[in-house]
């Protein structure tokens, strides 16, 4: 045996392993989008079984592109994940900048701000959704109630009543509404990722080079200067890496979309499978399809994305 | 003009002293080194001048201003680090070109600048790489680049070539002397390596703890060492420094007698000895003397190549002008 046929030969289960952990439910996936498969139906009951006799061709595709919500989903997918990866993005760098001075108490406010991470998303969404967003319960309607008895009072004021009087009542926001729940998630999800992002920034914030700073002190550098010459670009790679992972997650997010509205007017691609899922696994299967083509497109974009940031 | 004045300076970290109240004047142009061992308050001493870090007392005064209370990049000094401590994330161009730029500088003025120091400093060609592509001098060279182009009234040089290979070092000494020769522009360069202090200096700064032990010109200090931690501090192979009945006969507490100013004989001589390793660096001969009763070892500096070899008796005759004589204090007895 040559000397390179053995460790080959090692890694071969590995390798299968991982292929067929990936291949058998990619290509099943494949399979479904091409035939006819629901779980019930009455009056075709030999759709209720998979089999190629059903097959379908790409109508499960034109199914799915025809279906309303399906662009609207693929729009919904990005317009959250990015959101969400800009808001974290420069929450977390301010956040890291700030606490890594030191100051007192510091290793408590650390420990408090990764804390969200470790939330439950699902319980998260029903915090935000219940607790913090609700037009009349949550503090949202608390506050804007509040608000509303405050201007009420200032209007009983003898000379200046007259100015708040012209004033509009305040209207708390339902976040459940078509317009505003995917505001609604895009919130909760920030709020529960910028600890990602922190906790990521500041671990290479401290292993910044004290030394450069100091050069560039010397060098008459601004503190603004400091960190939009030397900071910045430090953290080009750590944000790379934050905006990588966090796209591949967000873009299966499920749980706060159903909490919230229940896709009303906010789907995601991963919701819209679930619902077709109900009863229609072959446009599942098909949107699923879809779904893999738009994370490796999303994939291609980061990757020309960190490998420039990581080229320099 | 670069003509620094400290006056009563001392620093504390915390409860500790590291730096007790000293004086110290270097004058315009000179090349000042503080030397001393590691941790005695050199890089503190220099970063104090730079303003990176606050005295505890005192005040600094650069060309009869007190700079006491300006913050770093106003005070007209360039530092160059260590580390190099250059910007990994720009060019080579780009780093040389930095304090120019913070200055909002004309970017033709600029360019004009950092080109001319790239020339002088042998980088021209590298103007458009990366620090991280760099060798460890070249990296060097770009950290003086960047001092360089700012036109500073003094250079700070914090162990500037401890981190490069010992050819380099040599190579990299002489240049900065000969950019000290063009510019005449004053110098603090700060090591613990006494060759380069002896080498490049007009003006050694002996510190040891914190507290200066003797201030002079190299050949001051290796004729006329005021205390014997100076008198072991200079010199290579180090000075032989014993007390005893030996340096009373010399009507001192302590004698010291350097390697170079000790005869060798093999048939007579004043002190007798058993030669230990013998060191052959072909242009001289360093012999270790041990059991001579004096101290834990002799060493003996000859010039040439003699053949002596391990176990060898050996007789030592000190040169009598030679011999440093302190007192019981460790001070200096003319
Ligand atoms: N930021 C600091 N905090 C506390 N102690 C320090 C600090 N910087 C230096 N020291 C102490 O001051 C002394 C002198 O340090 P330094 O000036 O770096 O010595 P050298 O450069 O001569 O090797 C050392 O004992 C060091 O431990
Ligand atoms: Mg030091």
């Amino acid at each position: 045996m040559s000397d390179r046929k053995l460790p080959r030969l090692l890694q071969t289960p590995a390798v299968l392993l991982l292929l067929v952990w990936m291949l058998v439910p990619l290509g099943m996936t494949l399979y479904f989008s091409f035939i006819r498969y629901v779980l019930n139906n009455l009056r075709r009951p030999e759709w209720t079984t998979p089999s190629p006799s059903n097959w379908r061709g790409f109508g499960n595709y034109e199914f799915v592109l025809n279906s309303k919500d399906f662009l609207l989903a693929i729009q919904n997918s990005l317009f959250i994940v990015c959101s969400i990866l800009f808001l974290t993005i420069i929450l977390g760098i301010l956040i890291a900048v700030l606490i890594n001075k030191s100051f007192p108490g510091q290793g408590i406010v650390r420990v408090l701000l990764i804390s969200p991470f470790f939330v439950m998303p699902a319980v998260n969404a029903v915090l935000w959704i219940n607790m913090i967003l609700d037009p009349v319960l949550g503090l949202q309607g608390i506050a804007v109630a509040g608000l509303n008895d405050l201007i009420e009072g200032l209007r009983q004021m003898p000379v200046l009543g007259g100015f708040f009087s012209l004033w509009p009542q305040f209207e708390p926001i339902s976040f459940r509404a078509t317009q505003t729940s995917a505001i609604a998630v895009i919130m909760m999800v920030t709020w529960q990722w910028t600890p990602f992002a922190v906790l990521i920034l500041m671990t290479s914030l401290q292993s910044e080079d004290q030394q450069q700073k100091e050069a560039a002190v010397l060098d008459g550098a601004s503190t603004w200067s400091q960190f939009r010459f030397l900071t910045l670009p430090h953290l080009g790679r750590p944000i790379a890496i934050v905006v990588m992972i966090q796209a591949i997650f967000h873009l299966s997010l499920y749980a706060e979309i159903e909490i919230v509205s229940r896709g009303n007017g906010n789907k995601n691609l991963p919701y819209l499978i679930g619902e077709f899922a109900n009863n229609n696994i072959g446009a599942a299967s098909a949107t699923g399809i879809f779904a893999v083509i738009l994370a490796n497109i999303v994939a291609i974009f980061l990757l020309r994305m960190v490998g420039k940031t990581l080229m320099e | 003009m670069g003509r620094i004045v400290l006056d009563q300076v001392s620093k504390s970290f915390g409860d500790v002293e590291v730096i007790p109240p000293l004086n110290l004047t270097i004058e315009d142009g000179e090349f000042a080194v503080f030397v001393g061992p590691s941790g005695c308050g050199k890089s503190t001493l220099l970063r104090m001048i730079a303003g990176l870090e606050e005295l505890t007392s005192g005040s600094i005064a650069i060309d009869d201003q007190d700079v006491t209370a300006v913050p770093p990049s106003k005070r007209g000094l360039a530092m160059v680090f260590q580390s190099y401590a250059l910007y990994p994330h720009m060019t080579v161009r780009k780093n040389i070109g930095f304090p120019l730029r913070m200055e909002k500088m004309p970017q033709a003025e600029i360019d004009k600048r950092v080109e001319a120091a790239a020339l002088s400093l042998n980088l021209t060609d590298y103007l458009d790489r990366k620090p991280g592509q760099l060798s460890g001098g070249q990296r060097q060279r770009v950290a003086i680049g960047r001092a360089i182009v700012r036109d500073p009234s003094a250079f700070l040089f914090d162990e500037p070539l401890s981190n490069l290979d010992a050819a380099l070092r040599v190579g990299m000494r002489l240049e900065i002397s000969e950019m000290h020769e063009r510019m005449k522009t004053t110098m603090i360069y700060v090591t613990h390596d006494q060759v380069e202090a002896m080498t490049m200096a007009n003006k050694i700064v002996v510190l040891q703890a914190g507290v200066i032990e003797q201030i002079g010109s190299p050949l001051d200090l290796y004729h006329k060492p005021q205390n014997v931690f100076v008198a072991g501090f200079i010199g290579s192979p180090k000075m032989n420094i014993f007390s005893g009945p030996e340096a009373e006969k010399f009507g001192a507490h302590t004698i010291g007698i350097r390697p170079e100013h000790t005869d060798v004989s093999m048939t007579s001589g004043t002190w007798i000895g058993r030669v230990g390793v013998a060191e052959h660096l072909g242009s001289d001969t360093f012999i270790h003397v041990h059991d001579t009763g004096l101290a834990g070892m002799i060493t003996v500096r000859i010039t040439g190549d003699v053949s002596v070899k391990h176990g060898d008796t050996i007789y030592l005759t000190p040169q009598a002008e030679q011999i440093h004589k302190f007192d019981a204090a460790g001070m200096r007895i003319e």
